[in-house]
């Protein structure tokens, strides 16, 4: 965490999966709508999803190509 | 008598296998409690994501989806975050000091950041404390699925697991719990996954939709927020993530980074978590407990009428029962134990290594050698064991409770000292003692009298109290030592900075 936050990548990625999380919990007040994608995933299974890929495509990208320690 | 033949040949198997990781293990301590830190990437995800997934992702998490609907995956989703974050942002810079300076449990080494066999003594109670019920969830989770199956007491099957733990704990140590872990999580993701598709098939034959369809038509609330008891409105739900995120303060997850082979594994880990374990292990109980499980409980003519409170804790199992062949319920069964055996052995494990090295043999006799060492550990794992039977026989809460209500506050208490221990480098052993003190002492008065929580979780004002008065603290008392700041930060960065 010391290495990330000492320089600007890591800092970018860091507020991108601070973000992922905000934008999780943003979605909650939807969830009372009764909507399922494909007839079956639910809002906040989808939702879910979602904030996983972004932490994925973020950490790809960070861990791979910046990360003091790779 | 089939399915008890078929556990029992199970069992053999199991314990075949413990007399084997007994014949291959070295005999030194860091071999017995840590796999002598030579465990590579493929066993180590597969060792990690089973030590996370257990009976409590078999019966208890789709039990509470089941009751109050799709809200709590947001448990699932802060726990593969906590999981990720602990790969991410501790675990290289805790694996490195441990390994250069041969600790063989992370309270040794907050213990020694710190400077205090007072911190070792209370973070090692707070521990024993929150996981020894978590060990219980595991054995009955067994017996409640040997209770659905054949109509034994639970105790039956809190016997049972119980007596293959010792085995594999005492032969095989660290390295056989991982092993064990790879192959029995695989039998326990084929039963869970096999038995989802298997009852879809044949209960449903258009698919999910038209599960769904059902839900929508018999219980609506079952496929929205806040759930038919009105328990996941927003801010509940985004609580529930945060207390999730906790997941990176499990001690038994924790000191599986010890055992990494290098640092490279803390490269992939986050991928695998995220894709193998978020996206795609997960959906399975996902399934289960949001969709399959309540959709065939509120259809006409359903042979599982809805059930709630504790009963629900079988649900997947009693649909598993009624609805698929005896063969194939037994086969799930195998499942659960191999589900709660993956789990239980780590925690046993870990709580037996903090018995062993944090308590008598950091505090009482501290020249004692390996082989003392060792033996320790062996008595540990039989007395942390019998307390989690009693507590497991005991059953004075629903299974989800176990983990969500008891073990996980308990975790978090220690987790501020972790976090500052290995990032912060200003943190001080006041500072780590007030706060774990004061937030433990909290949780215990909000155990008892339920108001002072001011009706959040228990993890959240507990730990807002103990960061608090940790940072506080910390910032008003004389800073570590050089020699502190040297083995804990400038060393781990220069091995953690050379090439793999």
């Amino acid at each position: 965490m010391r290495e990330i936050l000492s320089h600007r990548p890591g800092r970018v990625f860091v507020l991108v999966l601070f973000l992922a999380v905000v934008g999780l919990f943003a979605m909650t007040p939807f969830f009372h709508n009764p909507i399922t994608l494909w007839g079956w995933v639910s809002l906040p299974f989808a939702s879910g999803i979602v904030f996983l890929a972004v932490w994925l495509i973020a950490y790809l990208i960070y861990f791979f190509k910046y990360w003091p320690f790779r | 008598m089939g399915t008890v033949l078929a556990l029992a040949a199970f069992g053999i198997c199991i314990l075949l296998l413990a007399v084997y990781g007994y014949k291959v293990s070295a005999k030194t301590a860091e071999d017995y409690m840590l796999a002598g830190r030579g465990i590579g990437i493929a066993v180590m995800f597969f060792f990690a994501l089973f030590a996370i997934s257990s009976v409590w992702t078999f019966y208890a998490y789709p039990s509470i989806l089941y009751r109050h609907g799709p809200g709590f995956v947001y448990f699932i989703w802060g726990c593969v975050a906590g999981f990720v974050m602990l790969y991410m942002f501790i675990g290289p810079r805790l694996w490195a000091v441990c390994r250069m300076n041969r600790f063989l449990s992370p309270v040794e080494a907050l213990a020694a950041r710190y400077k205090s066999p007072g911190l070792r003594l209370v973070a090692s109670i707070v521990l024993l404390g929150s996981i020894i019920p978590y060990i219980a969830d595991q054995s009955l989770g067994v017996g409640l699925g040997l209770e659905a199956i054949l109509g034994f007491p639970p105790v039956a099957g809190i016997v049972y697991i119980s007596l293959l733990l010792v085995v594999i704990v005492l032969l095989g140590g660290m390295r056989i719990t991982a092993w064990v872990n790879v192959v029995l999580g695989l039998l326990y993701t084929v039963a869970f996954l096999g038995s989802l598709i298997y009852v879809v098939a044949r209960v449903f034959p258009n698919g999910l939709s038209e599960a769904v369809s059902v839900l929508r038509s018999q219980a609506p609330a079952l496929l929205t927020t806040p759930g038919p008891a009105a328990i996941f409105r927003p801010a509940a739900t985004s609580i529930v993530f945060v207390v999730g995120m906790l997941a990176f303060s499990w001690p038994h997850v924790i000191i599986g980074t010890m055992t990494a082979q290098d640092k490279t594994i803390f490269k992939w880990m986050p991928g695998l978590a995220l894709v193998v374990a978020g996206m795609l292990f997960y959906t399975i109980p996902f399934l289960w407990g949001a969709v399959v499980a309540p959709a065939i409980s509120h259809m006409p003519g359903s042979l599982v009428p809805p059930v709630s409170g504790k009963e629900a804790d079988g649900i997947v199992q009693m649909i598993i029962t009624s609805y698929l062949p005896p063969w194939f319920s037994t086969f799930v069964l195998m499942g659960v134990i191999a589900a709660a055996i993956s789990t239980a052995a780590v925690q046993l494990m870990t709580a037996s290594i903090v018995v062993a090295r944090d308590i008598i043999h950091g505090l009482f006799w501290p020249r004692s050698g390996d082989r003392f060492l060792i033996r320790t550990t062996k008595f540990s794992v039989i007395g942390i064991l019998a307390a989690s039977m009693g507590i497991a026989y005991w059953y004075p809460v629903e299974l989800a409770q176990y983990l969500v209500g008891i073990a996980i506050p308990g975790f978090a208490q220690w987790a501020p000292c972790l976090v500052g221990g290995i990032l912060w480098k200003r943190a001080t052993r006041e500072g780590a003692l007030v706060g774990l003190v004061a937030g433990t002492i909290y949780l215990i008065v909000g155990f008892v009298h339920r108001p002072v929580l001011l009706g959040l979780h228990p993890a959240i004002p507990t730990l807002l109290v103990n960061v608090c008065l940790f940072l506080i603290t910390s910032l008003l008392t004389d800073p570590p030592d050089e020699r502190v700041i040297r083995v804990f930060f400038d060393e781990v960065e220069d091995f953690l900075s050379k090439k793999a």
